[in-house]
């Protein structure tokens, strides 16, 4: 059960997260065909960190991007997404 | 002897006021109009009339007589009812944090989560959205289909609760 | 007068052990009341039911498992050494019959040199039927303590708690560090898994004592610490989350409360394990009998219970820490016959003992030990290569001292070698722990080569695995410790090798030729010991885990006894039947009342979305495949969404309120899903659209009221004219508002009416009173599926199965010519347009009733080329009827098929048609 800094709302449990995908399998609207294929069905799958995003479900509800070393669980960054935000 | 007493408090409005634009300008306004600041993330500000209370980074959970603020937001946002699908509980007593941490992950042990904080958290696999609103009172904002099942899993856990230290 | 005893005096607490009466005294373990009742044969073995006895005074225990408490209380399998004697315990021997000192079972040691290691996978070979046969005895015979079958009375707790230093073990250092750290203003959590603080200096005072123990203890809570004993560090998870297992009463025991256990799931900011050793067996042959007892065990017997395990007594050593043993025994009366020790030169601790008129030798390694079931009657060594032999009931055995690093390696750490110690012990930490004390500083020890029979010489006592069973996996191939492990079974026992895993991998090393570091380690994983499954469900032991969900009416439905129904995690009603009818019965005539008058059900579990801004529409044409931003206000259509690459998987209906206002709607089952991919696109994919999406699901209840009187029901409910189909219209009923739209699901002319759930129930009344009126009835789930497979209406985890396109589905005419929305692309891929999909087509019968889930096949015997996902009958006219998935289903019409379920012995010949069976044309919906 990791524990991650969402960026609003502080360090809280993995229970309250959920998992969404690497960033690296993000289609962006405008993608052309091929690339958003081949962004939805490969990954880097690197043995070391990688970004993801998380949202989190159950606390503020925002999505972020965690890096995370897929190995060891470590947890190096958390970063908030999405419009701006009042502090 | 445990001390926390729990109450279904009844419905009551309950609207959503979400910014998607300008937010500096919108808090401007809004600070003018209303006389106080949009309450920061993990903070609720206001009065009995009109409180607000944020878990999000863009959205404020309000209550109370919505009306003077469609013209605050214009076109920077949008408010929204969703008192009908919320319960609200309120738990008073001392060991109202003690209960809290029953089939829970979040610290509301820590001192630091104290009268005007805002949480939104899971617990016994429900979203709930805690309040603070005095030392020995504390409100949680349930969905109504859950509602049943968590307020029978309190009334259970209430008995036998270890007490929180300092 | 041979055996353990200790005198009466002070045992008040009355136990019984196989029906039998005893008295302990407070603060027993029942190992200690039972060996103080001069009882020593307390179990039979897993596979040779060989007669076993008390062997430690932990949790490490092998052998002497009981079952405690009676009924839903019942816990098999408990160790006799973690067990305290309350008044009224119940205990039994396991594994055993008729009784434990007359076994019938015993005639399995006859069989041993059948049942080595691995005789259980040699069994598959050959016929089948032979096996079935030999398994039926095998299964009988297997496993120790059964499980309880009666419901637990009690309850267990889960709860979540934060400290800067959580310290793990409350001996001399663990109590020391807590001390220090609680004293420095930290907040402290100090967990024993005893029920007692102190643990070494219990057995062995030095200088501390137990008033340094409790002036300690009352130090480190006036500082704000919290102590907590009989709790167990189960399992070290991620970023120093620690899981404590904590007994509020004793198995078998009934619980203050109800509350039997607690689960503590521990965020510390450090973790110190001051987890102390576990002594290791020594292997000889017939070293598991009763009377064989580790060294600090039979220490602790005689200093914490006074308990004399044993009267004419033979140590064997191959460290310091046994002469301890030795001197402890003989101050409380027991005969030191001999001390063997393993080492060549006499250590100064075994010049002492010489010198205070012990009988020390040198070189001397035990080689067996003679005995009957109850007791021990001879001890046998070597002694500089010559066999001795004394008269002894009670030979103390150390072997060394293995460190408890499980946690620091459950935390992703490494170990180093140990070589003075001949043990691993704690290296590098990867989270924020650190391990103190006996776990890091184990005593030096020399090593010992067994000497007894292999055969009889046991390293798994639980799982009665010998050296010789080592010895023959490795005969028979198996090289690395992860295959002897499994091949053999020891360590995989309740005991989870505590015992036994220094013993077997010194004995793989001296086979591959490796020192023991390089012959490697197996993994260790949580728990610690074991732990109730009550404990893991936790609260939710009671319903599964997951909360039913109510509806906002749900005691309104109750009034009238629904069939309740479990869709997904809701409850709704399939059917409220009349008087005696069945739920075919009951469902066939509400759904003929929606065909011929009208119906009322209950829609409010369906997602819904309250969408507004200036880009709400170029939103909404974004999440939805079909084009949004073209209706007008006040209008409405059914549209449907895709993932990315191109596959449908939710469909609903999306209405246009006010010019910047939609109210979207999608199916019960993925409204989560819903509202997670709405939220996706919005926050991630385009933050800066100015719309707000919100979740109102629950906000409103939903009520349909369908039928050709449906229309005026409606006029009659809202005093005005209802809208027409695909419109919608605010109104309000018996004075509270509405939002009415125009929708069906049934087929037949029909509205959706959306009220505030806190003021749903007396608009359900007013329509409910309404529809009586207008000759009409409720429906539940079970007609509102006859009503939509007649009129061919695809459901969202049914005909859309994650598989079909909107092509495959006959709805890509519907599709947003512009493209723009999500999964666009993802249709462009040529596969998704070539022939051999899988399409959506209608069933009838020709002869039988179409199975639901039946395979379509051409002919008996060949391969399915699609299955049906609904099954209902013509709800006015009768008949089998069914969609389905076909390949190429869409030039297949009029062809004939076989709808087959070999599983439930059931088939049907159909015919392909169109899946619209009622209403192709959609006349029912006007006025």
């Amino acid at each position: 059960m990791m524990q991650i800094t969402c960026p609003h709302c502080g360090p809280r449990s993995q229970s309250e997260f959920v998992y969404g995908r690497t960033v690296d399998s993000v289609v962006a609207l405008d993608a052309p065909a091929d690339q958003a294929m081949t962004a939805l069905f490969t990954r880097t799958n690197p043995r070391g960190p990688d970004d993801e995003i998380w949202r989190h479900t159950y606390g503020c509800r925002a999505w972020i991007v965690i890096t995370r070393h897929r190995v060891t669980n470590e947890i190096t960054a958390t970063r908030a997404v999405g419009s701006e935000a009042l502090p | 002897m445990t001390d926390v007493t729990i109450t279904p408090l009844p419905a009551a409005p309950l609207h959503v006021f979400e910014i998607w634009s300008n937010p500096s300008a919108v808090a401007k306004r809004f600070s003018a109009a209303m006389g106080y600041d949009l309450p920061a993330t993990g903070r609720s500000g206001g009065t009995e009339a009109l409180r607000l209370i944020r878990f999000e980074p863009t959205v404020w959970l309000v209550e109370g007589d919505v009306a003077p603020l469609p013209a605050i937001l214009g076109d920077d946002g949008a408010i929204t009812a969703i008192g009908g699908g919320i319960v609200r509980v309120r738990l008073s007593g001392a060991d109202w944090r003690s209960l809290l941490m029953e089939s829970g992950v979040f610290n509301a042990e820590d001192p630091a989560f104290a009268a005007g904080c805002s949480a939104s958290t899971v617990i016994d696999h429900v979203n709930v959205r805690l309040h603070v609103v005095s030392d020995d009172v504390c409100d949680a904002y349930v969905p109504l289909s859950y509602a049943t099942a968590l307020l029978h899993f309190w009334e259970e856990a209430s008995h036998g609760l270890v007490p929180t230290h300092r | 007068m041979t055996g353990p005893s200790r005198n009466a005096a002070g045992a008040t607490l009355r136990f019984t052990f196989d029906g039998k009466t005893y008295f302990a005294r407070p603060g027993d373990t029942l190992a200690a009341a039972l060996l103080a009742n001069g009882v020593a044969l307390v179990g039979r073995s897993f596979k040779y039911h060989r007669p076993r006895g008390i062997m430690t005074a932990g949790i490490e225990e092998p052998n002497a498992l009981v079952t405690v408490g009676e009924g839903g209380r019942r816990e098999p399998n408990t160790r006799a050494t973690d067990l305290f004697v309350y008044d009224g315990l119940v205990a039994r021997s396991q594994n055993r019959w008729p009784n434990l000192s007359f076994d019938l079972g015993a005639v399995f040691s006859l069989a041993a040199p059948m049942l080595p290691a691995g005789f259980y996978y040699k069994t598959f070979f050959g016929s089948a039927k032979r096996w079935m046969f030999y398994e039926y005895f095998i299964r009988k015979a297997a496993g120790l303590g059964n499980a309880p079958t009666e419901a637990d009375p009690d309850r267990f707790s889960h709860r979540a708690a934060f400290c800067d230093v959580l310290v793990v073990g409350a001996g001399p250092a663990g109590l020391q560090a807590a001390l220090e750290h609680a004293e420095a203003g930290k907040r402290v959590i100090l967990a024993e898994q005893d029920a007692v603080l102190g643990a070494s200096l219990i057995r062995d005072p030095q200088e501390l004592d137990s008033a340094w123990v409790e002036a300690t203890a009352t130090r480190i809570r006036a500082a704000g610490g919290r102590i907590l004993t009989r709790t167990t560090a189960s399992g070290y998870w991620e970023h120093d989350l620690v899981t404590l297992t904590e007994r509020l009463a004793e198995p078998g025991a009934k619980p203050a409360h109800g509350l039997a256990q607690r689960l503590w799931h521990v965020r510390a900011g450090q973790v110190i394990l001051a987890t102390g050793s576990i002594e290791r067996p020594i292997a000889f042959a017939h070293n598991d009998r009763p009377g064989v007892m580790l060294s600090q065990a039979a220490r602790t017997y005689v200093r914490r219970f006074g308990v004399l395990p044993g009267k004419r007594v033979v140590v064997a050593t191959n460290n310091d820490d046994a002469y301890l043993t030795a001197a402890a025994l003989r101050d409380a009366g027991a005969d030191i016959v001999a001390i063997l020790d393993a080492r060549p030169d006499l250590s100064a601790a075994a010049t002492a003992a010489q010198a205070a008129g012990h009988p020390v030798l040198t070189n001397a390694v035990p080689l067996s030990v003679d005995g009957a079931r109850h007791c021990l009657t001879k001890v046998t060594a070597k002694v500089d290569g010559q066999t001795q032999s004394w008269p002894a009931d009670l030979i103390a055995v150390s072997g060394g001292f293995t460190p408890v690093v499980h946690l620091h390696m459950q935390a992703g750490g490494t170990l180093d070698w140990n070589e003075a110690a001949q043990a691993f012990v704690p290296k590098a930490a990867r989270q924020n722990v650190t391990t103190i004390g006996g776990a890091a500083n184990p005593q030096p020890v020399h090593p010992v080569v067994p000497v007894g029979n292999p055969k009889k010489s046991f390293i798994d006592f639980q799982n009665d695995v010998s050296l010789a069973d080592v010895d023959l996996a490795w005969a028979e191939g198996y090289r690395s410790v992860e295959h002897l492990k499994r091949y053999t079974t020891l360590g995989m026992a309740t005991d989870q090798g505590k015992l036994s895993n220094m013993a077997a991998l010194g004995r793989l090393a001296e086979k591959q030729g490796v020192s023991i570091p390089e012959a490697g380690l197996t993994t260790f994983r949580p728990p610690y010991t074991p732990v109730s499954m009550g404990l893991i469900a936790g609260a939710s032991g009671k319903n599964a885990g997951a909360h039913m969900r109510r509806i906002a009416l749900h005691d309104v439905h109750t009034q009238k006894n629904p069939i309740w129904q479990p869709l997904g995690y809701w409850f709704r009603p399939r059917a409220y039947p009349q008087g005696q009818e069945t739920l075919a019965q009951a469902a066939l005539r509400e759904a003929r009342a929606v065909r011929t008058g009208v119906g009322m059900t209950d829609v409010s579990t369906l997602a819904k979305f309250e969408v507004s801004g200036p880009d709400a529409a170029a939103f909404l044409d974004i999440i939805c495949a079909t084009t949004v931003s073209k209706l007008a206000v006040g209008r409405g259509r059914y549209t449907f969404m895709l993932r990315e690459d191109g596959i449908v998987f939710d469909d609903g209906t999306v209405w246009r309120l006010a010019e910047d206002r939609f109210l979207l709607t999608s199916s019960t089952g993925g409204a989560d899903r819903m509202a997670t991919h709405i939220s996706y696109v919005r926050q991630y994919l385009c933050p800066q659209l100015r719309v707000s999406a919100v979740t109102v699901q629950e906000h409103y209840a939903g009520i349909a009221i369908a039928g050709p009187k449906a229309k005026a029901a409606m006029d009659a409910l809202i005093g005005a004219d209802a809208p027409r189909h695909m419109s919608t219209l605010p109104a309000t009923i018996a004075g509270i508002p509405v939002l009415v739209l125009a929708a069906s699901y049934s087929g037949e002319r029909a509205f959706e009416v959306y009220v505030e759930a806190s003021h749903a129930a007396p608009v359900w009344a007013a329509c409910e009173a309404e529809v009586t009126a207008q000759g009409g009835c409720l429906y539940g789930l079970e007609a509102m599926e006859f009503l939509r497979i007649e009129k061919g209406h695809v459901v969202v985890g049914g005909e859309v199965d994650g598989r079909m396109t909107p092509a495959d589905l006959a709805l890509d005419k519907m599709l947003n010519k512009a493209g723009g929305y999500i999964g666009a692309t993802g249709l462009s891929r040529p596969a998704l347009s070539e022939p051999g999909r899988r399409q959506f087509v209608g069933l009838e019968a020709i002869e039988g009733t179409i199975p639901e889930g039946a395979m379509l096949v051409s002919a008996e015997g060949q391969s399915p080329q699609g299955h049906v996902s609904a099954a209902a009958f013509r709800i006015m006219d009768g008949g089998s009827i069914a969609l389905a998935q076909l390949t190429d289903g869409f030039s297949r019409y009029g062809e004939e098929l076989i709808a087959s379920s070999p599983t439930r012995g059931q088939k049907a010949r159909v015919r392909v048609v169109h899946p619209h069976f009622y209403d192709a044309a959609g006349e029912r919906y006007r006025d």
